[in-house]
C-alpha cells in the first residue's frame, strides 16, 4: 500500500518522525470505520481512554523504511461545541490536552462527498485547531454513481488545506492519503476562514465554497425514498420490523446449530486426545474438567454470538436500525423515555458497560442517571449462552409460524422483550417519581441506505470473537480453575472427594436454602455465585461440576440439567438471569460513573428483588 | 401549495419546503439542532409524517432527520416561504 514519495523540490511539511499519531475525525455516517479499517487492516485495537472512558480504536499503518504511524479513530461529531462528552474528548485529543495520548501530529477530516455543502461546515473548526489537516471527501464512488462531481483543486484552494476525493469502499484515493501520512504534501496557502462557532456564517461559507468548486450534488437516491415508503409504512413498517426481529432470533437457533455442533465436536475430540495422552493425574483432571469442560462449555456459544452480531451489523450498516428506532419510538414514548436515552439503550445488547459509559453524552444529569440505571436490564450478549443452554435443554422445538418461528426462538425473543420492558418500566418509575426532568428534544438522524460491505461485517465479527474469546480465556478460565480446586479438596484417603463433600459442595449446601424457593439445587447456587464475575461463567461452572461428577465420560450438560431441574425451575433460572445484576464489572462502572456506592447498591438490590420475585413466581406457576 | 398558515415546522405538510427563520430552544439544544442542519436560512422539507406516532421526517442540509412534533413546533419558518418541492415524497 505505501507508495514511493515523489521527489518534491519545493518545501514540504514534514511530519515529526517519532510517536506519530494522526487523528481521524468527522461527522457520523461518513464511513469513518471503513476508512479506518481500510488503512489499518487488522493492526488495530479497541482502547479505552483512561479517565474519560469512551472506547475508541487505535490502529497502526506501516509506511516504508520501517516507519509506522498510529491512527486514532475519534467519535463522530457534528460540531466542536464541547458540550457532550464525545465532542469534549475529540477536542481534547486534537488540542493535545489528553493525558494519555500524545498530541496528534496531524488530522484527517473525513467528509461525505455526496453531501458536501453541509459537511464543509466542519472545516473551519477543525482547521482552526492548527494541525496539518487532510480533508478527505469520502464516498467518491457513490458521488460518481449518482451523477455528482466536484473540483477537488478548487476546494483545496478555498479552504487552504489539501483535499482528496476518496472511497473507503473501492480504495480510490487511498494512495494520496498514505502520501499525506508520509508527510509529503505541500503546505497549502493561508486563506481566510469564517469565524468559528457562528453556525449560520459557517453554513454560508460552506455553500459558497461548494458553489465555487463547481460542486454538483448527486441526484437524490430514489430507492432510498422507496425503501422509506415501505419501511415506514403505517401498517407495513411495524410488520416488517416484527418480521426482522423474528428472523434474527430464529436464525440464532437454526443457523447456529451446524456451527455449534462443529465447535462442540472439536472440543470433544481434543478432550479425547488429552485423555489418551496424559496419565491420570491432577493436571489431567484440571485440564479435562476445569478447562475443557468449563471454558469449552462457554466457547460452544461463539457461533450464536457471532450470528447475533452479524445481524446487528447488517441492520446498522444498511441504515435500517435508525428506521426501526423511528417505528419503535411510539412505544418508547409511552414509558416516558426521551431522545438520547434511546441510543445508549440500543447499544447495551452487546454489553451494559459501554452503554453506561455512553450515557455520559447525555447532558441532563437526571436523564443520564436514569439511563445508566436501566442499561443492565437490557439483554447483553453475556446472557445469550445462558439462555441458549437452558432453552435448548428445556424447550422442545415446535413450529409456531411454520418454518419462520419456532418455540425456542419465541422464548428467546420473550426473554429479550422481558429485559427491554423491565428497562422501560423502570425508566418510567424513575422518571415519574425520583428523576423528573424536562424532556430534551428528540432528534434522530436517518443515515442513507447503503449495502453493508463484507469487509465491514468481517471486522465487526472479528472484534466480537476477540472480545468473547478473551473473556473465555481470562475471567471464565480463572473462575473455573478456582472452582475446580474448591471441588477437589479436601482429599479423602488420597483421593479427591465426591463433589458433594468437597469444599465447593459444602459452600453450595450452605446457600442451598436461598435458592430452593426457585426450585434450584446447590450446584446452580454455586453457579449463581461464580457468575457474579460474568454471567456466562455459570455455563462453565456447570460444565465443570457435572464433568467432575460423572464417573465415565461426562454426559452432555443439557441432559445433566434435564435430570436435575424441573421445567419450572429452568424458567425461574431464566427469569433470574434476565433481571439480576450478575456482573461485578457493571457494578464497578456504575459506582465510578455515579461517584459513590449509593446508586450501584440500590440498583443491585432492585434487580435482585426483581429477579428473585419473578423467578419465585415462575417456579410456582410452572412447577 | 403555498400556505401562510405553516409558520412553524410541525405544520409543514409532507411534500412542502420552507425556509427556517428561528429556533426557540435553550442555547444547548439550539446549537445541537443547528449543528444537525436546522440553521436559520436553510431550507427544510417535510418528507413524511410517521403514521401512528408523532414523528415527522425532515430533509435539511442534505440530511434526513426525524423530529417529534413538539420539537418541530418550536422551529419557526419564514412567512410564506412554503412551496412545493418536487423532490419530496408526497405520501
Amino acid at each position: 500500500m505505501p507508495t514511493a514519495v515523489e521527489p518534491h523540490t519545493e518545501t514540504q511539511h514534514r511530519l515529526p518522525r517519532k510517536n506519530r499519531a494522526v487523528a481521524i475525525c468527522g461527522p457520523p455516517n461518513v464511513g469513518k470505520s471503513s476508512f479506518f479499517n481500510r488503512l489499518t487492516g487488522l493492526h488495530q485495537k479497541v482502547a479505552n481512554y483512561p479517565g474519560i472512558t469512551v472506547e475508541k480504536r487505535v490502529g497502526s499503518l506501516r509506511l516504508e523504511e520501517g516507519e509506522q504511524v498510529d491512527l486514532i479513530d475519534l467519535p463522530g461529531i457534528v460540531g466542536l461545541h464541547p458540550r457532550s462528552e464525545d465532542e469534549r474528548i475529540c477536542v481534547e485529543i486534537l488540542r493535545g490536552r489528553s493525558d494519555t495520548l500524545p498530541r496528534p501530529v496531524a488530522a484527517i477530516l473525513l467528509l461525505d462527498s455526496t453531501n458536501l455543502q453541509a459537511h464543509l461546515r466542519m472545516v473551519p473548526g477543525i482547521l482552526g485547531l492548527g494541525l496539518p489537516t487532510l480533508v478527505v471527501l469520502n464516498m467518491a464512488d457513490e458521488l460518481e454513481a449518482r451523477g455528482g462531481s466536484v473540483d477537488v483543486e478548487a476546494v483545496s484552494a478555498q479552504i487552504g488545506a489539501p483535499v482528496v476525493l476518496a472511497s473507503a469502499v473501492t480504495g480510490a484515493g487511498m494512495k494520496e492519503v498514505v502520501r499525506f501520512l508520509q508527510g509529503s504534501f505541500a503546505p497549502a496557502r493561508k486563506v481566510e476562514l469564517p469565524v468559528i462557532n457562528n453556525i449560520p456564517a459557517e453554513r454560508k461559507w460552506a455553500h459558497s465554497v461548494a458553489a465555487r468548486s463547481s460542486y454538483h450534488a448527486p441526484e437524490p437516491s430514489l430507492w432510498g425514498r422507496r425503501l422509506d415508503r415501505i419501511f415506514l409504512h403505517p401498517l407495513g413498517g411495524p410488520l416488517i420490523f416484527l418480521a426482522v426481529v423474528v428472523a434474527v432470533f430464529q436464525s440464532i437457533f437454526t443457523l447456529a446449530v451446524p456451527l455449534m455442533d462443529a465447535v462442540e465436536s472439536a472440543i470433544g475430540v481434543s478432550a479425547g486426545w488429552i485423555g489418551a495422552l496424559l496419565p491420570d493425574s491432577m493436571l489431567k483432571g484440571l485440564l479435562l474438567d476445569g478447562v475443557w469442560g468449563g471454558v469449552g462449555a462457554v466457547v460452544v456459544f461463539l457461533p450464536q454470538i457471532l450470528i447475533l452480531f452479524l445481524f446487528i451489523g447488517l441492520l446498522e450498516d444498511s441504515g435500517y436500525l435508525a428506521r426501526a428506532a423511528v417505528i419503535a419510538d411510539r412505544s418508547m414514548r409511552a414509558v416516558g423515555l426521551e431522545g438520547r436515552s434511546f441510543i445508549p439503550l440500543l447499544s447495551s445488547y452487546a454489553c451494559a458497560i459501554p452503554a453506561v459509559m455512553a450515557a455520559r453524552t447525555i447532558e441532563n444529569q437526571r436523564d443520564r442517571l436514569a439511563t445508566l440505571l436501566i442499561a443492565p436490564l437490557t439483554t447483553c450478549s453475556a446472557r445469550l449462552p445462558v439462555y441458549a443452554l437452558l432453552i435448548a435443554a428445556f424447550i422442545p422445538e415446535r413450529p409456531l409460524l411454520g418454518p419462520f418461528l419456532g418455540t425456542r426462538a419465541a422464548v428467546l425473543l420473550g426473554l429479550y422483550a422481558a429485559g427491554f420492558f423491565a428497562a422501560c418500566g423502570t425508566a418510567w418509575l424513575l422518571k415519574s417519581m425520583v428523576l423528573k426532568s424536562k424532556p430534551a428534544p428528540f432528534v434522530l438522524q436517518l443515515p442513507a441506505y447503503r449495502w453493508p460491505t463484507i469487509r465491514s461485517l468481517a471486522f465487526r465479527l472479528i472484534d466480537r470473537a476477540k472480545i468473547f474469546l478473551r473473556r473465555a480465556g481470562t475471567v471464565i478460565l480463572v473462575t473455573t480453575i478456582v472452582l475446580w480446586f474448591l471441588a477437589s479438596v479436601p482429599y479423602q484417603d488420597g483421593e479427591p472427594p465426591p463433589i458433594g463433600e468437597s469444599l465447593a459442595g459444602s459452600i453450595g449446601r450452605t446457600i442451598e436454602p436461598l435458592v430452593e424457593p426457585l426450585g434450584l439445587n446447590w450446584k446452580i447456587g454455586i453457579g449463581l455465585i461464580t457468575s457474579l464475575a460474568a454471567r456466562e461463567v455459570i455455563v462453565g461452572t456447570l460444565g465443570t461440576i457435572y464433568g467432575m461428577e460423572a464417573d465415565e465420560g461426562s454426559p452432555a450438560l443439557q441432559q445433566a440439567l434435564q435430570s436435575e431441574l424441573s421445567f419450572g425451575a429452568a424458567i425461574a433460572l431464566l427469569m433470574y438471569f434476565a433481571f439480576a445484576m450478575q456482573c461485578m464489572s457493571t457494578v464497578a462502572i456504575v459506582r465510578r460513573e455515579t461517584g459513590g456506592w449509593k446508586w450501584p447498591v440500590i440498583q443491585f438490590a432492585y434487580m435482585l428483588v426483581l429477579a428473585y420475585a419473578t423467578g419465585f413466581a415462575a417456579y410456582r406457576i410452572f412447577g | 401549495m403555498p400556505s401562510t398558515e405553516s409558520d412553524s415546522l410541525d405544520r409543514l405538510s409532507p411534500g412542502l419546503t420552507a425556509v427556517i427563520a428561528a429556533l426557540d430552544f435553550e442555547e444547548a439544544d439550539r446549537v445541537r439542532l443547528m449543528e444537525l442542519g436546522f440553521i436559520p436560512g436553510s431550507s427544510v422539507s417535510c418528507q413524511r409524517v410517521v403514521p401512528l406516532g408523532d414523528l415527522a421526517i425532515f430533509q435539511v442540509e442534505g440530511t434526513q432527520i426525524a423530529l417529534r412534533k413538539e420539537t418541530a413546533a418550536r422551529i419557526t419558518l419564514q412567512p410564506s416561504s412554503a412551496g412545493r418541492n418536487p423532490d419530496a415524497d408526497g405520501g
